[in-house]
């Protein structure tokens, strides 16, 4: 079998619809993002967060109005998987006991012959959360910061370092938007919390291995055709590895699927990220980094040459 | 010279496999009897265990293990109440000053997520230069005298929160030992937090108060008789008489008449004369609230304070009630005079009770007590709760007293754990609780085994199917990669986490990339003209630099990742970087000598699709 073996795309040519498309979904993100307000799960936003097993299905309406008034507040209702299995996320005061307490009294006071067990506690203090947040934030900036550095190290051209950074920002902003958007839809549980972030960073190394590939044949083709345009060489590299390029996202797009569909409730927000991630990973280093790159080194002789 | 090359190759091949299936060959053996006991019944599995007690333990310490997600488990996060520290440090120095700097400090460094101890510092300091600190604290020991600097009391302050955390952490030690978790981790983290892994442990309720149990117990004498009733009645009539605005606002809108809001949440009958009232068990905050307002402290003798009861006396339709309880303020003795605790039974009744033997001194103090107060009874307060107020019969020379009205065995023998590894140098406050139960847990072992094996599969076949005989050599190079993986990690005595092993699966997707760039290296030399033999060669060499390339940046995030997560994240981290490195040795050195093997030694024609 073979795919992509002599391809001759025109990918530079395509920025202009990559540009649109990109920027459209950049801003959506962004309007998402700053209208609706991060999505955060329990890991960034404390609280108290417990996963019942009943021994019937149960309605979430019901358990969600059952709930309110011994919480004293609202209480966040989701299916966890089954019919049987809720998530149940609450801001409510007091000891964990009390809560915990309080919270499996009251649903058996409203559901008598169908018992819950906890099978799950999450309790992450303000304090904690807060601390949490912003090792994640460093964790974010610190990784793309090494990526530029190591970039630069190694291809000795700060666009290279910019328009990989550029692609990465691109990733996390648009997987960010999606998973606002979807946080009030879909039937799992899709916060931002430390498993994302661990998803973030691995979509980061992902689409980083995808450019990187492709710089490394850019750095290889610029010493064999000495003469050829950059844009063109780009082009060419970006064709050249192509077939690779296709390969690797469809075998890794293949188990982040798998572990969607199999890996169980707990990951199910963060493989939902990756699967996301490894698309949009493909499609900003054949897009977005290499076009970037492209108009960047132009700028960058221009203001050389003047 | 090549020949030599590959035969340090396989050399090396051969040693990495044999060290991977010495370090997984435990965690075979464990799995192997852990089947073996299913078939047993209980008491043959009990005996079995018994038996084998030894090798068990040992096959344990040296298997891969499970994380807390897998296995089920309880992670706590506890916090070192500093700020109470340093007050109790402080003593009877203590001042409103100090207090107040304490508590700007805490919030401050809080927000700013700065030290606690140098906000303190600072914010005392900026209240009045010329203040000393050695005001409120000295310490004989360590030579903190009237005359030390605020620089040296700072250096004693620090020292005194690290001693502080550490005896925590003994004492948390100990009493999770007698608790009998297997394997628990206790462990510092930053200045003042320490973490907590108890495997297969699910009574969150029971752990919680075990581990942030101070155990202040506190002999007390009942208050008079008169002056309860007296506060009683005080009380109940400002209540009836107070209709000032804040109260309305925290009624009922509804209600027409407004009633006396104590009497709403609290009975005023008491089963004896020691009792101010009850209430049921949710009205017990409304009742603390109502009963804390200035104007009614004012109204109660100053050496009288009111305390709840420690276990419900009734119990009616799901509600238990509790009693508020007269006791006065002066603690006559407390729980640093217990020198020996143990679990017995009341004989008449046959109730668990905790026994206890107090030192000399107390001993002295005990008798005295009770040789002064006979026909009187004496409260029993632990943690602000009184146990049990038994009527002294006859003065007590033996320095023996006992906790009585526990809720069953369990609640004593924890007692008696807390009551003997000694009381905590501070509050300790849970500010993050992970808890995972067995059922959770295994569900998860199977959704990451399927996933990792569905996973392979579905790369396993593609391979094949796109390059043929070298993809089917990858997919070897994939298997053993795996075996890698667990072997690294069980090497390390690395946990296996539900997120580690997503980092198992995203490998096996990841790893093949490796033979993808050099396999699409082959085929493009292959059609430039060059003989097989060439191109493999030309393949391997030209594709080098973007492998390492690209792995090395991938292992740094790696590397990010596992300096910043927390718990399975952690094990996420783990998994990738031990991934990377066994991806790149099977993807590279492997794949090159089978295939050199394949087409040197067998002259076989090897396909790359």
């Amino acid at each position: 079998m073979r795919w992509f073996e002599t391809p001759s795309f025109d990918f530079i040519r395509a920025h202009n619809i990559a540009y649109f498309f990109s920027g459209t979904l950049i801003i959506g993100s962004l309007i998402a993002i700053f209208g609706m307000g991060l999505n955060y799960g329990i890991d960034f936003r404390g609280g108290k967060e417990f996963v019942l097993e009943f021994q019937e299905p149960v309605d979430v309406v019901q358990v969600r109005s059952v709930l309110a008034d011994p919480l004293g507040t609202a209480p966040e209702v989701k299916k966890f998987g089954s019919d049987r299995d809720l998530l149940i996320r609450t801001d409510a005061e007091g000891e964990i006991s009390e809560v915990q307490s309080t919270l499996l009294a009251s649903l058996s006071e409203n559901f008598p012959g169908n018992s819950a067990t906890v099978i799950k506690t999450d309790i992450v203090g303000p304090r904690f959360a807060e601390d949490l947040k912003i090792a994640a934030m460093n964790s974010i900036i610190f990784a793309v910061a090494v990526v530029f550095i190591y970039i630069l190290i190694r291809f000795k051209g700060w666009y290279y370092s910019a328009g990989a950074v550029a692609a990465l920002v691109h990733d996390v902003i648009i997987v960010l938007g999606i998973f606002t958007v979807m946080g009030e839809i879909a039937p799992f549980n899709v916060t931002i919390d430390q498993a994302l972030i661990a998803a973030f960073l691995t979509i980061v190394g992902y689409s980083l291995n995808d450019t990187v590939v492709v710089f490394d044949r850019i750095r290889e083709n610029s010493i064999i055709y000495k003469t050829m345009d950059f844009r063109d060489m780009i082009n060419k590299s970006l064709n050249d590895t192509l077939s690779r390029t296709v390969i690797t996202s469809v075998t890794t797009l293949f188990v982040v699927t798998v572990l969607f569909i199999f890996g169980g409730e707990v990951l199910k927000g963060f493989s939902f990220a990756l699967v996301i991630g490894v698309i949009l990973g493909t499609y900003s280093s054949l897009f977005v980094a290499s076009s970037l790159v492209v108009e960047l080194e132009k700028r960058a002789m221009k203001a050389k040459s003047k | 010279m090549k020949g030599q090359n590959n035969g340090f190759k396989i050399g090396t091949i051969v040693l990495f496999l044999g060290l991977t299936l010495w370090y997984l060959f435990p965690t075979v053996q464990l799995m192997l009897e852990q089947n073996y006991m299913e078939s047993m019944t209980e008491s043959e599995r009990a005996q079995y265990v018994e038996e084998n007690r030894e090798k068990m333990q040992s096959l344990k310490d040296r298997a891969l293990s499970l994380g807390l997600d897998l296995q089920g488990g309880m992670y706590v996060t506890l916090e070192v109440g500093t700020r109470q520290l340093l007050e109790e440090l402080a003593g009877d120095l203590a001042d409103e000053t100090l207090r107040e700097s304490l508590k700007v400090a805490e919030e401050r460094a809080f927000e700013e997520r700065t030290d606690f101890v140098s906000e303190f510092i600072a914010e005392f300091e900026s209240r009045d230069p010329d203040a000393r600190l050695s005001r409120y604290y000295r310490s004989d020991d360590e030579n903190i005298t009237r005359r030390s600097t605020n620089a040296e009391v700072e250096e004693y302050l620090r020292n005194q929160r690290d001693s502080a955390v550490n005896r925590a952490i003994e004492i948390i030690r100990t009493r999770v030992d007698r608790f009998g978790v297997t394997e628990p981790s206790i462990l510092k983290q930053g200045n003042n937090r320490i973490v907590v892994e108890l495997p297969g442990v699910d009574d969150e309720e029971r752990v919680r108060n075990l581990l942030k149990g101070t155990a202040r117990l506190e002999f007390r004498m009942t208050a008079e008789p008169e002056e309860i009733n007296s506060a009683k009645e005080r009380i109940f009539s400002y209540y009836d008489q107070t209709t000032d605005t804040a109260m309305a606002d925290t009624m009922e809108a509804s209600e027409t008449e407004p009633q006396n809001p104590l009497l709403e949440a609290l009975n005023p009958q008491g089963r004896n004369q020691y009792v101010f009232g009850y209430a049921s068990g949710v009205d017990t905050a409304r009742v603390n609230e109502l009963m804390a307002r200035e104007e009614v402290q004012q109204l109660i003798p100053r050496n009288t304070t009111f305390l709840w009861s420690a276990n419900a006396f009734a119990e009616d339709q799901g509600f238990e009630f509790f009693e508020l309880i007269g006791v006065r303020s002066q603690i006559e003795l407390t729980g640093d005079v217990i020198s020996e605790a143990r679990v017995a039974f009341d004989p008449t009744t046959n109730r668990p009770e905790v026994s206890m033997t107090m030192n000399s001194e107390g001993a002295r103090i005990w008798a005295r007590l009770t040789g002064a107060n006979i026909g009187k009874p004496v409260a029993i307060v632990l943690d602000g709760y009184v146990f049990s107020y038994p009527t002294v019969q006859t003065k007590i020379n033996n320095g023996r007293s006992s906790i009585t009205g526990l809720d069953g065995v369990r609640e004593a023998e924890d007692l008696v754990n807390i009551l003997l590894s000694g009381a905590l140098p501070a509050p300790l406050d849970i500010i993050q609780e992970r808890t995972v139960g067995a059922t959770l847990g295994e569900a998860s072992i199977q959704a990451g085994f399927y996933s990792t094996l569905f996973g392979l599969i579905v790369v396993a076949m593609f391979m094949i199917a796109y390059y043929r005989t070298g993809g089917g050599i990858a997919d070897l190079a994939l298997i053993l990669n795996i075996i890698f993986i667990l072997g690294i990690l069980a090497a390390f005595k690395a946990t296996l986490t539900l997120p580690g092993i997503a980092g198992i699966v995203l490998t096996i997707g990841m790893a093949v990339d490796a033979n993808v760039l050099i396999f699409d290296r082959i085929r493009e030399e292959m059609r430039g003209g060059k003989t097989l033999r060439a191109a493999i060669d030309n393949g391997y060499s030209n594709a080098m630099s973007a492998i390492v390339d690209a792995n090395v940046t991938t292992f740094f995030v790696a590397v990010i990742l596992y300096s910043f997560g927390v718990g399975p994240i952690k094990g996420f981290a783990v998994t990738l970087m031990a991934g990377i490195a066994a991806s790149l040795f099977s993807a590279i050195v492997i794949t090159r000598v089978i295939i050199d093997y394949l087409t040197r030694e067998k002259t076989a024609e090897v396909s790359f699709g």
